[in-house]
Protein backbone atom coordinates (compact mmCIF):
# COMPACT_ATOMS: atom_id res chain seq x y z
CA UNK A 1 0.00 0.00 0.00
CA UNK A 2 2.63 2.80 1.47
CA UNK A 3 4.84 1.39 -2.00
CA UNK A 4 2.17 2.03 -4.30
CA UNK A 5 1.66 5.35 -3.05
CA UNK A 6 5.23 6.78 -3.23
CA UNK A 7 5.22 5.51 -6.86
CA UNK A 8 2.52 6.97 -7.88
CA UNK A 9 4.01 10.28 -6.28
CA UNK A 10 7.45 9.65 -8.07
CA UNK A 11 5.47 9.96 -11.58
CA UNK A 12 3.62 12.35 -10.78
CA UNK A 13 0.54 11.20 -12.10
CA UNK A 14 -2.94 12.62 -10.54
CA UNK A 15 -4.56 10.72 -7.87
CA UNK A 16 -6.69 7.52 -8.46
CA UNK A 17 -10.06 9.63 -8.29
CA UNK A 18 -9.07 12.49 -10.27
CA UNK A 19 -8.24 9.88 -13.43
CA UNK A 20 -10.76 8.85 -15.66
CA UNK A 21 -12.06 5.42 -15.07
CA UNK A 22 -10.03 3.13 -17.67
CA UNK A 23 -6.82 5.04 -19.47
CA UNK A 24 -5.75 3.85 -22.67
CA UNK A 25 -2.61 5.15 -22.83
CA UNK A 26 -1.30 6.52 -26.16
CA UNK A 27 1.23 4.34 -26.67
CA UNK A 28 -0.78 0.49 -25.97
CA UNK A 29 -3.29 2.13 -28.96
CA UNK A 30 -1.14 3.19 -31.60
CA UNK A 31 0.99 0.39 -31.22
CA UNK A 32 -2.49 -1.68 -32.04
CA UNK A 33 -3.17 0.66 -35.29
CA UNK A 34 0.52 -0.28 -35.83
CA UNK A 35 -0.56 -4.18 -35.82
CA UNK A 36 -3.61 -3.82 -37.38
CA UNK A 37 -2.65 -1.49 -40.40
CA UNK A 38 0.78 -4.23 -40.92
CA UNK A 39 -1.59 -7.22 -40.71
CA UNK A 40 -4.17 -5.25 -43.58
CA UNK A 41 -1.12 -4.38 -45.96
CA UNK A 42 0.62 -7.49 -45.77
CA UNK A 43 -2.54 -9.72 -45.72
CA UNK A 44 -3.41 -7.65 -49.03
CA UNK A 45 0.22 -8.22 -50.43
CA UNK A 46 0.34 -11.70 -49.82
CA UNK A 47 -3.24 -12.43 -51.46
CA UNK A 48 -1.24 -11.99 -54.87
CA UNK A 49 1.93 -13.27 -53.65
CA UNK A 50 1.45 -16.75 -51.62
CA UNK A 51 -1.92 -17.62 -54.51
CA UNK A 52 0.39 -16.80 -57.13
CA UNK A 53 3.55 -18.92 -55.71
CA UNK A 54 0.99 -21.68 -54.87
CA UNK A 55 -0.29 -21.66 -58.42
CA UNK A 56 3.04 -21.61 -59.92
CA UNK A 57 4.39 -24.66 -57.95
CA UNK A 58 1.51 -26.44 -58.33
CA UNK A 59 -0.79 -25.96 -61.05
CA UNK A 60 1.61 -24.04 -63.86
CA UNK A 61 4.50 -26.71 -62.74
CA UNK A 62 3.64 -29.94 -61.34
CA UNK A 63 5.05 -30.19 -57.99
CA UNK A 64 7.00 -33.02 -58.54
CA UNK A 65 8.78 -30.66 -61.43
CA UNK A 66 10.03 -27.77 -59.43
CA UNK A 67 13.82 -29.30 -58.99
CA UNK A 68 16.97 -27.25 -58.47
CA UNK A 69 16.53 -26.53 -63.01
CA UNK A 70 13.00 -24.89 -62.16
CA UNK A 71 14.56 -23.08 -59.22
CA UNK A 72 17.22 -21.81 -61.06
CA UNK A 73 14.90 -21.07 -63.99
CA UNK A 74 13.26 -18.66 -61.76
CA UNK A 75 15.63 -16.91 -59.98
CA UNK A 76 17.00 -15.99 -63.64
CA UNK A 77 14.55 -13.52 -63.33
CA UNK A 78 14.67 -10.04 -61.72
CA UNK A 79 10.75 -10.70 -61.13
CA UNK A 80 10.74 -13.62 -59.32
CA UNK A 81 14.06 -12.73 -57.08
CA UNK A 82 12.07 -9.70 -55.89
CA UNK A 83 8.57 -12.04 -55.52
CA UNK A 84 9.98 -14.48 -53.33
CA UNK A 85 12.21 -11.59 -51.35
CA UNK A 86 9.06 -9.38 -50.60
CA UNK A 87 6.73 -12.57 -49.94
CA UNK A 88 9.15 -13.43 -47.71
CA UNK A 89 9.30 -9.97 -45.71
CA UNK A 90 5.45 -9.51 -45.90
CA UNK A 91 5.12 -13.32 -44.94
CA UNK A 92 7.42 -12.60 -41.54
CA UNK A 93 5.94 -9.68 -40.80
CA UNK A 94 2.14 -10.65 -41.01
CA UNK A 95 2.93 -14.01 -39.07
CA UNK A 96 4.45 -11.83 -36.17
CA UNK A 97 1.90 -9.35 -35.93
CA UNK A 98 -0.50 -12.14 -36.19
CA UNK A 99 0.95 -14.54 -33.51
CA UNK A 100 1.56 -11.36 -31.39
CA UNK A 101 -2.03 -10.51 -31.13
CA UNK A 102 -3.01 -14.10 -30.40
CA UNK A 103 -0.85 -14.69 -27.26
CA UNK A 104 -2.40 -11.32 -25.96
CA UNK A 105 -5.97 -13.07 -25.95
CA UNK A 106 -4.70 -16.09 -24.32
CA UNK A 107 -1.78 -15.06 -22.40
CA UNK A 108 -2.81 -13.20 -19.03
CA UNK A 109 0.32 -12.93 -17.13
CA UNK A 110 2.21 -9.66 -18.80
CA UNK A 111 5.64 -10.71 -18.11
CA UNK A 112 5.06 -14.19 -19.79
CA UNK A 113 3.40 -12.76 -22.77
CA UNK A 114 6.52 -10.51 -23.21
CA UNK A 115 8.91 -13.44 -22.89
CA UNK A 116 6.84 -15.21 -25.55
CA UNK A 117 6.29 -11.74 -28.08
CA UNK A 118 10.45 -11.90 -27.67
CA UNK A 119 10.75 -15.97 -28.57
CA UNK A 120 8.20 -15.55 -31.38
CA UNK A 121 10.13 -12.04 -33.11
CA UNK A 122 13.11 -13.80 -32.28
CA UNK A 123 12.36 -16.72 -34.44
CA UNK A 124 11.01 -15.09 -36.97
CA UNK A 125 14.14 -12.90 -37.62
CA UNK A 126 16.31 -15.32 -37.82
CA UNK A 127 14.08 -17.35 -40.32
CA UNK A 128 14.15 -13.44 -42.06
CA UNK A 129 17.51 -13.60 -42.56
CA UNK A 130 18.23 -17.56 -43.16
CA UNK A 131 16.10 -16.73 -46.23
CA UNK A 132 17.48 -13.52 -47.21
CA UNK A 133 20.59 -15.61 -47.27
CA UNK A 134 19.63 -17.95 -48.97
CA UNK A 135 18.10 -15.82 -51.85
CA UNK A 136 21.11 -13.78 -51.99
CA UNK A 137 23.66 -17.01 -52.00
CA UNK A 138 21.19 -18.95 -55.33
CA UNK A 139 21.19 -15.22 -56.95
CA UNK A 140 25.06 -14.77 -56.62
CA UNK A 141 25.32 -18.83 -57.51
CA UNK B 1 15.09 -42.17 -47.14
CA UNK B 2 18.84 -40.46 -46.54
CA UNK B 3 19.27 -38.03 -43.65
CA UNK B 4 17.84 -35.04 -45.34
CA UNK B 5 14.66 -36.28 -46.47
CA UNK B 6 14.18 -37.88 -42.33
CA UNK B 7 15.12 -34.53 -40.76
CA UNK B 8 12.72 -32.70 -43.44
CA UNK B 9 9.73 -35.90 -42.36
CA UNK B 10 10.58 -34.79 -38.91
CA UNK B 11 10.42 -31.32 -39.10
CA UNK B 12 6.84 -31.72 -41.07
CA UNK B 13 6.11 -33.69 -37.97
CA UNK B 14 7.42 -30.98 -35.67
CA UNK B 15 4.79 -28.74 -37.68
CA UNK B 16 2.22 -30.93 -37.49
CA UNK B 17 2.39 -31.71 -33.76
CA UNK B 18 2.74 -27.35 -33.49
CA UNK B 19 -0.59 -27.11 -34.79
CA UNK B 20 -2.21 -29.59 -32.96
CA UNK B 21 -0.77 -27.99 -29.46
CA UNK B 22 -1.80 -24.48 -30.81
CA UNK B 23 -5.33 -25.61 -32.03
CA UNK B 24 -6.06 -27.26 -28.34
CA UNK B 25 -5.01 -24.28 -26.66
CA UNK B 26 -7.58 -21.98 -29.04
CA UNK B 27 -10.43 -24.50 -28.72
CA UNK B 28 -10.17 -25.16 -25.08
CA UNK B 29 -9.93 -21.36 -24.99
CA UNK B 30 -12.86 -20.57 -26.79
CA UNK B 31 -14.98 -23.28 -25.30
CA UNK B 32 -14.50 -21.54 -22.00
CA UNK B 33 -15.80 -18.39 -23.72
CA UNK B 34 -12.52 -16.75 -23.06
CA UNK B 35 -11.23 -13.31 -24.64
CA UNK B 36 -10.62 -14.69 -28.48
CA UNK B 37 -14.30 -15.74 -27.78
CA UNK B 38 -14.41 -12.17 -29.62
CA UNK B 39 -12.52 -10.30 -32.45
CA UNK B 40 -9.37 -9.58 -30.61
CA UNK B 41 -8.59 -6.60 -32.55
CA UNK B 42 -10.54 -3.18 -32.71
CA UNK B 43 -13.38 -5.11 -30.97
CA UNK B 44 -17.23 -4.37 -31.78
CA UNK B 45 -17.77 -6.31 -34.86
CA UNK B 46 -18.07 -9.92 -32.88
CA UNK B 47 -21.31 -9.05 -32.88
CA UNK B 48 -22.82 -11.35 -36.23
CA UNK B 49 -23.21 -14.35 -34.31
CA UNK B 50 -22.04 -17.93 -34.02
CA UNK B 51 -20.75 -18.05 -37.33
CA UNK B 52 -18.40 -14.88 -37.23
CA UNK B 53 -16.92 -16.58 -33.92
CA UNK B 54 -16.18 -19.59 -36.24
CA UNK B 55 -14.65 -17.88 -38.73
CA UNK B 56 -12.54 -15.93 -36.35
CA UNK B 57 -11.27 -19.30 -35.02
CA UNK B 58 -10.80 -20.83 -38.27
CA UNK B 59 -9.13 -17.38 -39.67
CA UNK B 60 -6.64 -18.15 -36.39
CA UNK B 61 -5.77 -21.73 -37.21
CA UNK B 62 -5.12 -21.40 -40.73
CA UNK B 63 -3.00 -18.94 -39.87
CA UNK B 64 -0.83 -20.77 -37.65
CA UNK B 65 -0.92 -23.65 -39.96
CA UNK B 66 0.14 -21.91 -42.59
CA UNK B 67 3.14 -19.85 -40.77
CA UNK B 68 3.92 -23.37 -39.18
CA UNK B 69 4.45 -24.66 -42.88
CA UNK B 70 6.14 -21.47 -43.85
CA UNK B 71 8.84 -22.19 -40.95
CA UNK B 72 9.89 -25.78 -42.41
CA UNK B 73 9.66 -24.50 -46.05
CA UNK B 74 12.28 -21.74 -45.90
CA UNK B 75 14.55 -24.01 -44.60
CA UNK B 76 13.71 -26.57 -47.32
CA UNK B 77 13.92 -23.97 -49.99
CA UNK B 78 16.93 -22.75 -48.29
CA UNK B 79 18.76 -25.74 -48.95
CA UNK B 80 18.65 -24.60 -53.03
CA UNK B 81 21.67 -22.51 -51.78
CA UNK B 82 23.90 -24.95 -49.90
CA UNK B 83 23.49 -27.81 -52.05
CA UNK B 84 21.40 -28.46 -55.20
CA UNK B 85 21.20 -32.53 -54.76
CA UNK B 86 20.04 -31.92 -50.85
CA UNK B 87 17.37 -29.78 -52.76
CA UNK B 88 16.61 -31.81 -54.50
CA UNK B 89 16.40 -35.07 -52.04
CA UNK B 90 13.79 -32.97 -50.00
CA UNK B 91 11.80 -31.88 -53.40
CA UNK B 92 11.45 -35.02 -54.50
CA UNK B 93 9.14 -35.81 -51.27
CA UNK B 94 7.12 -33.16 -52.22
CA UNK B 95 5.68 -35.29 -55.25
CA UNK B 96 4.81 -38.45 -53.30
CA UNK B 97 0.87 -38.78 -52.09
CA UNK B 98 1.48 -38.13 -48.34
CA UNK B 99 2.80 -34.49 -48.93
CA UNK B 100 0.10 -33.94 -52.34
CA UNK B 101 -2.72 -35.00 -49.51
CA UNK B 102 -0.68 -32.30 -47.05
CA UNK B 103 -0.59 -29.77 -50.15
CA UNK B 104 -4.18 -30.15 -50.58
CA UNK B 105 -4.82 -28.87 -46.96
CA UNK B 106 -2.35 -26.32 -47.33
CA UNK B 107 -4.33 -24.85 -49.95
CA UNK B 108 -7.61 -24.98 -48.38
CA UNK B 109 -6.46 -23.41 -45.19
CA UNK B 110 -4.43 -20.78 -47.61
CA UNK B 111 -8.13 -20.27 -49.62
CA UNK B 112 -9.87 -19.56 -46.17
CA UNK B 113 -7.47 -17.74 -44.66
CA UNK B 114 -7.06 -15.47 -47.46
CA UNK B 115 -10.64 -15.02 -48.59
CA UNK B 116 -11.86 -14.73 -44.60
CA UNK B 117 -9.17 -12.30 -44.54
CA UNK B 118 -10.26 -9.92 -47.75
CA UNK B 119 -13.82 -10.16 -46.61
CA UNK B 120 -12.46 -8.40 -42.73
CA UNK B 121 -10.58 -5.80 -44.79
CA UNK B 122 -14.44 -5.38 -46.69
CA UNK B 123 -16.22 -4.85 -44.57
CA UNK B 124 -13.75 -2.35 -42.38
CA UNK B 125 -13.19 0.17 -45.07
CA UNK B 126 -16.82 -0.04 -46.18
CA UNK B 127 -18.93 0.15 -43.26
CA UNK B 128 -20.96 -2.69 -44.45
CA UNK B 129 -23.72 -4.67 -41.98
CA UNK B 130 -23.91 -7.30 -40.16
CA UNK B 131 -26.37 -9.27 -43.06
CA UNK B 132 -23.81 -8.17 -45.34
CA UNK B 133 -20.64 -9.60 -43.38
CA UNK B 134 -22.70 -12.98 -43.27
CA UNK B 135 -23.16 -13.19 -47.19
CA UNK B 136 -19.73 -12.27 -47.36
CA UNK B 137 -18.67 -14.89 -45.27
CA UNK B 138 -20.80 -17.53 -47.04
CA UNK B 139 -18.74 -16.48 -50.22
CA UNK B 140 -15.36 -17.12 -48.91
CA UNK B 141 -16.65 -20.62 -47.97
CA UNK B 142 -17.87 -20.89 -51.13
CA UNK B 143 -15.35 -19.76 -53.03
CA UNK B 144 -12.50 -21.59 -51.05
CA UNK B 145 -13.83 -24.99 -50.85
CA UNK B 146 -15.16 -25.21 -54.84
CA UNK B 147 -11.40 -23.47 -55.98
CA UNK B 148 -9.70 -26.08 -53.24
CA UNK B 149 -11.82 -29.08 -54.39
CA UNK B 150 -10.76 -27.79 -58.29
CA UNK B 151 -7.26 -27.52 -57.01
CA UNK B 152 -7.11 -30.77 -55.17
CA UNK B 153 -7.91 -32.51 -58.69
CA UNK B 154 -4.80 -30.85 -59.94
CA UNK B 155 -2.96 -32.03 -57.12
CA UNK B 156 -3.76 -35.52 -56.63
CA UNK B 157 -4.47 -36.35 -60.34
CA UNK B 158 -0.31 -37.79 -60.86
CA UNK B 159 -1.47 -40.34 -58.41
CA UNK B 160 -4.06 -41.90 -59.61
Amino acid sequence: MDASVTRASAESRPAAWERPARIVTVDDSSSRVFTYVLLRVTGLMLSVLVLGHFAVTHFVTDVAHDDSAFVARRLSSILWIGWDATMLAAALAHATAGVRLALADYSADAGRRRLLERCVVSFTVVLFVLGVVAIARAVHA
Amino acid sequence: MNPIQIAFSAGLVLVLAAVSVFSAVVLRNAARGGRAAGFGLLSGRSDFGELGRVAFIAHRLTGFAIFAFLSLHILDVGLYSVSHSLYDDVQHLYGTAPLRVFECGLLFAILFHTGNGLRLLAVDLFTTSAVRARQLLWAVIGIAATAGALGSALILAPIF
